[in-house]
């Protein structure tokens, strides 16, 4: 590699998708920097994109493909790639001679890198015919779907635009931690007479640099926004020409608000009061434009999908969700626009067995479990920690019925613990790709800028090699086309269309600069807005449970993302995070002095699916009934999470914050 | 001297993200526990970030036996690190722990406001970092803003050595948190 300046694509699962410029010189990476040539980040990265030099050159990255056996044991084995991808292969081929197909086979790959060219591990699996394969998205489904019903489509408003509006909403959304870059544009518009106005059940971050920020008890935005339209109605502020003509369910919306929903029982579920209540339905009604952000927190429970479209039709009642400045903010699928070749690579046909299975990666392990006819029997884990999934305990129990897993990371994670392999993966700057953002509308490449840290390779050099592999044992197992470079399959991505949704000639000038969606192209109507539904409130209401409560021994867990990590990513950078900032646990003043717990003490957290040791640090602004916690890949707090079956579905993703768990001092007897 | 380089850090602005510090650590590639820049918590709601503030009258130019220590003619305070015996006299003098002591080599480093950056017209890196612009820098000979403060509450007094720095404080907000 030559040194130089490179263009890469920082590939978190990050609102940022920011592009920066990778500083090289002898072959190392010796710094980056922002790319003030990308519009969202203008030259700019979080923390988290500044300590990337410490990511790739850290001593805990992975170096060599290594064996474990027997697994769990911590005997590990330095092997050669070759030896890997003979024991990957001959294990496939002879699970497919026992069962017929490779249904056996499957894999669990989620957010960790979401470059277009990291779809090589769907396209290797694709590439054996029918397997099996995880479907939904255990982030943000919820959203999606809801998102959906109100819009007909996705439906995300321009971040740059926030610039220009009066007042900015934000629902259970934490831009100061979680999307910095968005902070700048509330900013420019806060210096232009708007006012911030933060809704969380946590006093976060963003909702100290609020105008207004106001608590409300987790879970019941619906009501809320419900109680915010209500008012507005009232008080005539609505926008009644637009509910009329273009929209679907105005008549029974305002009359299930007008009849049904009582000002007192907004009150009572959401604990805001009478007179907020007011203040914000005014500030709503008469300001405009107003930006309304519905955050990913907000689904993170079973009220999301009525939370979603509640709040989406609060910002269509102001008259606001199609002017300009104004909007809707949640995030977008625009990846969908692009051919995706490798996801969608056609793998060839079986005599018998028409498709491939598919399993909810919201409830991966447990609905893996339930295959029999065959049972899963190899599984492949990559860009993924499942540390950060729910309930462990089927885990536990699917790895046992495992015969070979293979995890491919950076990292020694608790997954890659739990493997017979693991394979060292390479950073993002050791390998080509092709980057679009969920929040933001740019398009950036990502070029290959040093050499692989030791052995490591990218996801689409494993999937080249292995499917050579499986031919050389078994001609014919995978049709995997190998000889493609990274070029080409980013070229492919660029498609006519691509090129003109992006404004571009082609791959080149993506080497000068981001480059953005036309604005016209980014949202179409393709039908009227549909109103939050009141037959579904009455039809599907959800019985609540008693909310829990020290007195009853009960916590709401809640596991917001934290500044320095992304779920367990970035967590051994000594730059970032010390070891014993993961183990927080932050309980409110009421719940302290309940269990007569102090400041820094140490205190164990428990439900029946886990218990977890960690340092107390008393917040007072935590409601009285809730615990914080900090997700972690070492100690993991998601070992205390686990969805209630009946509630997952299809459509929905992991309701991340509807555990309920207790604590008590710590004490060894517990040990 | 014909300026005094210094920061003006706006608290109402600052998010507490630390893309500051990380920066800082990025372009200098400082190990860990070496902290030249550095943010924390004033109280439950004010972030600071902080780093060498370039002093008027710096402690540790006084204190230092090796004279490593010396003041540019744009205010900006060095230190020659190959000068340093690592007797970390300025560690204890410095009001606000700019004097960072590294373990592995024996000696001092700290802050020097990215001159090298700066001489090619460039801003420090924890400056061209800050997405909300909270951080700047400014010629103190030259500033003037009525608004602009001389010192936060919780902020190391600075009348032993006058730093180079100006605060915009933090604004009142309305907050309705749950009875």
């Amino acid at each position: 590699m030559k040194d130089g300046i490179y263009r890469n694509t920082c590939p978190r699962n990050c609102y940022g998708t920011c592009s920066m410029l990778s500083y090289v010189k002898n072959g190392r990476l010796i710094k980056v920097t922002g790319d003030p040539e990308h519009g969202y980040s203008k030259g700019r990265l979080c923390a988290k994109g500044y300590a990337y030099t410490q990511y790739v050159y850290n001593q805990n990255r992975l170096k060599y493909p290594m064996l474990q056996s027997p697994r769990g044991s911590g005997k590990w084995k330095r092997i050669t790639w070759d030896e890997a991808y003979t024991i990957i292969a001959e294990k496939m081929i002879e699970l497919n001679e026992r069962y017929g197909s490779n249904l056996p086979c499957g894999y669990n790959k989620f957010s960790g890198n979401l470059g277009l060219l990291h779809y090589a591990t769907e396209g290797m699996f694709n590439s054996i015919g029918p397997h099996t394969k995880p479907i939904g998205n255990p982030c943000a489904l919820t959203g999606k779907v809801a998102n959906h019903r109100s819009f007909g489509s996705h439906f995300s408003s321009i971040p740059e635009d926030m610039a220009g509006a009066k007042l900015i909403v934000l629902w259970g959304a934490n831009p100061a931690v979680t999307n910095v870059h968005q902070m700048k544009f509330i900013y420019q518009a806060r210096k232009n007479g708007a006012k911030l106005i933060v809704i969380d059940p946590v006093f976060t971050q963003t909702a100290a640099k609020a105008d207004i920020f106001i608590q409300i008890i987790p879970g019941t935005d619906m009501y809320l926004a419900l109680g915010i339209a209500k008012l507005v109605i009232k008080n005539n502020r609505h926008a009644r020409e637009f509910l009329e003509s273009d929209t679907e369910g105005w008549n029974p919306y305002r009359a299930y608000l007008d009849n049904e929903l009582s000002i007192d029982e907004i009150c009572h579920k959401t604990g805001v009061t009478m007179q907020v209540l007011a203040e914000i339905s005014e500030l709503y009604g008469s300001i405009k434009p107003v930006v309304t952000w519905a955050g990913l927190g907000i689904q993170r429970n079973m009220y999301g999908s009525k939370s979603i479209k509640a709040i989406n039709s609060l910002a269509a009642v102001t008259g606001n969700l199609f002017i300009p400045n104004g909007g809707l903010y949640f995030m977008h699928f625009n990846v969908d626009d692009f051919p995706c070749a490798l996801l969608n690579h056609k793998g060839p046909i079986h005599p018998s067995v028409q498709a491939s299975r598919k399993v909810d990666i919201s409830d991966f392990a447990n609905s893996a479990l339930q295959l029999s006819d065959p049972p899963l029997k190899l599984l492949w884990i990559a860009s993924r920690n499942i540390t950060q999934d729910h309930n462990f305990i089927a885990w536990q129990k699917l790895f046992e019925q495992l015969e070979l897993i293979v995890t491919v990371d950076l990292y020694m994670t608790k997954s890659a613990e739990n493997s017979d392999l693991v394979l060292p993966a390479a950073t993002h700057f050791e390998e080509e790709d092709l980057h679009v953002g969920y929040w933001h509308f740019w398009l950036s490449v990502n070029q290959k800028a040093i050499p692989p840290y030791y052995e490591a390779k990218s996801d689409l050099q494993i999937a080249r090699e292995l499917s050579l592999k499986l031919n050389e044992l078994s001609p014919g197992f995978s049709n995997f086309p190998a000889d493609k470079e990274p070029i080409d399959w980013i070229k492919e991505e660029l498609t006519p269309e691509i090129l003109d949704l992006y404004s571009i000639n082609g791959y080149e000038d993506l080497l000068r600069r981001p480059s953005k969606k036309a604005k016209h192209t980014i949202h179409k109507q393709n039908q009227k807005f549909r109103l939050f539904s009141p037959t579904e409130m009455r039809q599907n209401n959800v019985r609540a449970a008693e909310p829990p409560s020290p007195e009853k021994h009960e916590y709401k867990l809640i596991t917001p993302q934290s500044l320095l990590k992304i779920h367990s990513q970035f967590e051994s950078l000594s730059w970032l995070n010390k070891h014993h900032d993961d183990s927080y646990i932050e309980i409110s003043n009421e719940a302290a002095l309940y269990h007569n717990i102090n400041n820094l003490e140490k205190i164990e957290v428990y439900n029946r699916y886990g218990q977890l040791v960690g340092v107390a640090k008393i917040n007072p602004y935590l409601q009285k009934n809730i615990i914080l916690a900090h997700q972690s890949g070492n100690n993991p707090i998601n070992q205390l999470i686990h969805q209630q079956e009946h509630l997952v579905s299809a459509d929905v993703s992991t309701h991340f914050y509807d555990s309920t768990v207790s604590i008590r001092k710590w004490s060894e007897a517990h040990v | 001297m014909f300026k005094q380089l210094g920061y003006v850090f706006n608290a109402d602005d600052c998010i507490g993200c630390k893309a500051c510090e990380i920066a800082c650590k990025n372009e200098n590639q400082t190990p860990a526990h070496v902290r030249w820049r550095r943010v924390s918590k004033l109280d439950t709601e004010t972030f600071l970030s902080i780093s060498c503030n370039h002093c008027e009258n710096p402690e540790c130019f006084r204190v230092c036996p090796e004279r490593a220590f010396t003041k540019r003619s744009d205010g900006i305070v060095e230190i020659d690190e190959s000068r340093c015996n690592g007797c970390k006299l300025c560690i204890e003098a410095c009001p606000y722990s700019a004097p960072q002591f590294n373990s592995e080599t024996q000696k001092v480093s700290k802050c020097q406001m990215c001159y090298p950056r700066q001489d090619v017209g460039l801003p420090p890196a924890c400056v061209e970092a800050c997405t909300t612009g909270a951080l700047g820098t400014v010629d103190l000979f030259q500033f003037t803003d009525p608004e602009s403060i001389r010192s936060l509450s919780g902020f190391p007094d600075i009348k032993i050595t006058n730093p180079s720095i100006v605060f915009y404080p933090v604004k009142p907000r309305t907050r309705y948190f749950l009875k």
